[in-house]
């Protein structure tokens, strides 16, 4: 039972011909508790009623979540495999046919071997993503690599979580999202949240954030918006996008001159604080101020507020990390808990809140070019020894490590990779720079897409495999706190969909690969083969087990045996995990976004969410209600920047970067930056703001800045405004 | 059981609009929400309201009825017209101060929060207050009433809807603080 201050024992209402089945969301990484309705009759998923007694969110949703079940009896569900017949209609949803599975399989493997009889192994590509579970997660990486053998698989979360990933490793030696379990937040003293929209990416959070107002706390926000969350802050640091590395250094610069430190601390379990604190020296308030454009007080008030909290966590989010420094913006950030020492005990730590429903998970089990199951590296010769012999391949057999997601698309344009399997993701949306992402796409020699809709990537495919959605099918996800929970089925497979495992298996098998794959029946024999293999390593699940789940609500990794019950704190014992036990404080010179503002190209572009969608939309623009609340991307615009351009709210007009255009409407809205403009990316096709976006990637993560380049918005003659 | 209310605390809303979402999923609405979240001045900021039914004491919906169609429950539910006795006049919406009542042309019925009184009756907070990510809304007892009472001091010294408003002749079940819910906040430090 959670013992939450906000807990209450509530029943659920089960109305009659009903049963519920008890799951989380499909969305994001809150995956917040829920029961799906099930009519007993018809054995369908009608609905949804909350889950009370689940410790993050205890019943809580938000529209997103609300809806969710929507999506899985949906008219627009793909029933049965598709083949392109007419090729001259690749990038349109027209030109396929409906084919058997035995058809579609053996076209597949037909064409994979005889494209690596041609080019070599390493033509075929597989391109994956995290709103999956993790027995998925972790299949996916075994399937390119030892299934399909090639060295090319990547994924989504190289647009998602890359960055806190090098961030964190890089300070911290190990890659949790959150030092501390949510329900540790409402009662600390101090929130310092940096580059979070919380209240509409995970606005499941905000009943905890709010509290810590109420009990007396304080709320920093930092962000170039006045969002839901910031518009309640005790302090808004509104800086311009792209200058996150500038706050966070003037912030520690404060700490230190303030004597907000504890010197101890730092002696006994940290790294790298002299060189430092003479790097940060020249941050002054001024000179933050200067780059930031944030004004001097707010800094040295919000500096002042988070040394003196008895205990405080930090947050971030996307907004500091999908940037061509993402991962020093996160290392800046967790340097001011480092120097303050205010993390390794309940209520103080640092977090970044997880985008995708198994952001987490799903970058630990080795779908990432250059990882393997439980967060083992590839460039170590050890960790590749050890997973061979797991896997019982030669250790020569083991691929090379690859490239990141966005650097494989520049792989398709020059044919070293002629052919991609896309699963749970919808790069022609979410990528930046479409027209380069795109024209690669259709460049391909051939393409599978897994998906249960037609994505606007789906359009590229030459075969579409159908395949189930959340909630029909069992397996387990780890949340933003590192916390892993069961998912469970509540329908049978929809139509003639499947399974994403069920199809890797069966290709592999028919690539002459099958002896590696053959004793995986169904998701819990992938979760026990993926435990064994993470027993030593860093993210270890060997101790988790699918009743240990039910049982304690959840289980945070690591958890290493039988009698383990996890670990809910990280650092309690002020170990951390870089060899010597040290977290490293890190000295990170400042450097502005790669495209900075000028005369041609005068306002700065970010990009981010809103409440009512989810990553590339695929799955929430059919939803009714999502679609009817938030139909169109706008472009939010200051009223003095609408004022200078001459114009009106609903105007459409035409924005443009040096990489693309697209047009939108006008949204007049104070709470921005004069000198920043805002779309949202759950768009496709000519909407997309990922058009315009800039692919300057940062040079550990891989990520690219979504969140600041440079843009200018061109009015439109008359009629054309009205209509477009 | 201990009587429960629906408690507002508009400066939580953030505009998720979860609760119009959460609506149509009691089992009782037939997919339609019935309440609204407003936006207070979408120019200048992002700040959101909802605005709920306050199920009045002595409803002006049920009282401006020709054919009683408007029932109150025995938990103070102001319950949606019923399909036998409602002549689709709309004298209700136009009565209530709020512009609650929904009216259904098709079926010539007027529809309105009932607080899911399948699930109130129960003991089981309406959908709306389940799911409010924020704590706008909530469900609480007549103790916690009296704590929230108790810790919001506000500078009127008023804080029920019932009392905002001259014209508001009679009290209503649903409780809102008005804004200021931080006023005075004693800081931690």
């Amino acid at each position: 039972m959670p013992t939450d201050k906000f807990f209450k024992q509530i029943a659920n209402k089960v109305h009659p011909g009903e049963k519920l089945v008890s799951t989380h969301c499909s969305y994001c990484g809150m995956q917040c508790g829920m029961n799906l309705r099930v009519d007993t009759h018809s054995n369908t998923i009608i609905g949804v009623e909350p889950r009370y007694d689940f410790p993050v969110n205890l019943g809580k949703m938000c529209p997103k979540g609300v809806t969710a079940y929507q999506q899985v009896n949906h008219p627009d569900r793909i029933k049965r495999p598709l083949v392109r017949r007419d090729p001259s209609l690749k990038g349109t949803p027209d030109g396929f046919a409906e084919v058997s599975w035995e058809e579609a399989l053996t076209l597949v493997t037909n064409k994979f071997k005889e494209l690596q009889a041609r080019y070599g192994k390493d033509t075929l590509s597989v391109y994956s993503g995290v709103s999956m579970t993790n027995e998925k997660c972790y299949l996916t990486g075994k399937f390119a690599r030892v299934g399909l053998q090639t060295r090319y698989v990547d994924y989504n979360g190289r647009f998602c979580m890359s960055s806190a990933a090098a961030g964190l490793n890089r300070s911290l030696g190990i890659d949790r999202g959150s030092t501390v379990p949510w329900t540790d937040i409402h009662q600390t003293d101090c929130l310092f949240i940096a580059g979070s929209n919380a209240a509409e990416c995970h606005p499941t959070s905000m009943f905890r954030i709010w509290e810590v107002q109420k009990r007396g706390g304080y709320l920093i926000v930092a962000d170039p918006r006045e969002t839901p969350l910031a518009r309640r802050a005790d302090i808004h640091l509104d800086l311009r996008p792209g200058t996150d590395l500038a706050l966070a250094n003037g912030i520690v610069h404060l700490l230190i001159k303030n004597g907000h430190i504890d010197e101890e601390f730092i002696r006994n379990h940290t790294n790298g604080f002299e060189e430092t604190k003479e790097l940060v020296a020249s941050f002054t308030p001024e000179y933050v101020s200067e780059i930031t454009g944030i004004a001097v007080e707010k800094i040295v008030r919000a500096a002042e507020i988070y040394g003196k909290a008895p205990e405080a966590i930090v947050l971030f989010c996307r907004g500091i990390e999908q940037q061509s420094k993402g991962t020093d913006n996160v290392s800046g950030y967790t340097n001011m808990a480092l120097v303050t020492g205010k993390i390794g005990r309940p209520k103080s730590g640092v977090a970044t809140l997880t985008g995708q429903g198994n952001g987490q998970g799903g970058r630990e089990h080795g779908q990432k070019a250059d990882q393997l199951p439980g967060y083992r590296k590839m460039d170590n010769p050890e960790h590749v020894r050890e997973v061979a012999c797991l896997w019982g391949i030669p250790e020569e057999e083991m691929p090379q490590k690859g490239v990141s997601a966005y650097e494989m698309f520049q792989l398709m344009l020059d044919k070293t990779i002629r052919s991609m399997y896309l699963l749970c993701s919808n790069p022609a949306v979410s990528a930046p720079n479409q027209n380069h992402v795109r024209a690669a796409m259709k460049s391909l020699d051939f393409m599978v897409c897994a998906d249960f809709y037609m994505s606007e990537s789906a359009e590229y495919a030459d075969v579409i495999l159908p395949v189930t959605t959340w909630a029909e099918d069992d397996g387990t996800t780890t949340n933003l706190e590192g916390r892993v929970i069961r998912h469970r089925q509540a329908q049978e497979w929809y139509a003639e969909s499947k399974p994403d495992w069920w199809i890797q298996i069966e290709i592999a098998k028919r690539m002459g690969r099958g002896q590696y794959f053959e004793h995986l029946k169904n998701p819990r024999d992938i979760f026990d083969e993926l435990r064994r293999l993470s027993k030593g390593a860093t993210a270890d699940y060997s101790g988790i087990t699918y009743e240990k789940i039910d049982q304690q609500n959840g289980v945070f990794w690591p958890c290493t045996d039988d009698g383990d019950q996890g670990t809910p704190h990280l650092f309690l014992d002020k170990k951390f995990k870089h060899p010597d036990g040290k977290a490293k404080i890190c000295a990170l010179p400042y450097r502005p976004p790669a495209e900075e503002p000028d005369d041609e190209y005068p306002l700065r572009l970010t990009t981010g969410r809103v409440v009512y969608h989810y990553l590339s939309g695929n799955q929430t623009r059919r939803i009714p209600f999502l679609k009817a609340m938030y139909p169109d991307p706008l472009l939010e615009v200051h009223p003095e920047t609408a004022k200078k351009y001459g114009l009106e709210h609903g105007e459409l007009v035409l924005l443009q970067t040096r990489r693309g255009e697209a047009k939108y409407r006008v949204k007049v809205i104070a709470a921005i930056r004069p000198d920043t403009v805002f779309v949202a990316y759950h768009w496709g096709k000519d909407e997309s703001i990922n058009l315009l976006t800039n692919p300057a990637l940062d040079p550990y993560s891989r990520m690219p800045e979504f969140k600041a380049c440079a843009a200018k918005i061109v009015k439109l003659p008359k009629e054309e405004q009205l209509h477009g | 059981m201990a009587k429960q209310v629906l408690y507002i605390e508009m400066e939580n809303c953030i505009g998720c609009r979860s609760c119009l979402a959460a609506c149509t999923q009691c089992g009782g609405h037939d997919n339609r929400n019935r309440n609204y979240v407003l936006d207070v001045d979408p120019f200048e900021t992002r700040q959101t309201i909802p605005l709920m039914c306050l199920h009045c004491v002595n409803p002006a919906c049920a009282r401006s009825c020709p054919a009683q169609a408007i029932q109150i429950a025995d938990n103070g539910a102001v319950l949606s017209a019923l399909v036998e006795k409602c002549i689709g006049c709309q004298n209700c919406t136009i009565a209530c101060p709020y512009g609650i009542p929904k009216f259904d042309e098709e079926q010539n019925l007027m529809y309105k929060c009932d607080l899911c009184y399948d699930r109130s009756k129960d003991g089981i907070p309406p959908m709306c207050a389940s799911v409010c990510p924020t704590n706008t809304l909530q469900w609480i007892d007549e103790k916690e009433l009296a704590e929230k009472q108790a810790q919001h001091k506000l500078a009127n010294g008023k804080w029920m809807a019932s009392q905002m408003i001259e014209p508001l002749e009679s009290e209503t079940n649903v409780k809102i603080s008005l804004p200021g819910i931080l006023q005075g906040k004693q800081k931690l430090f």
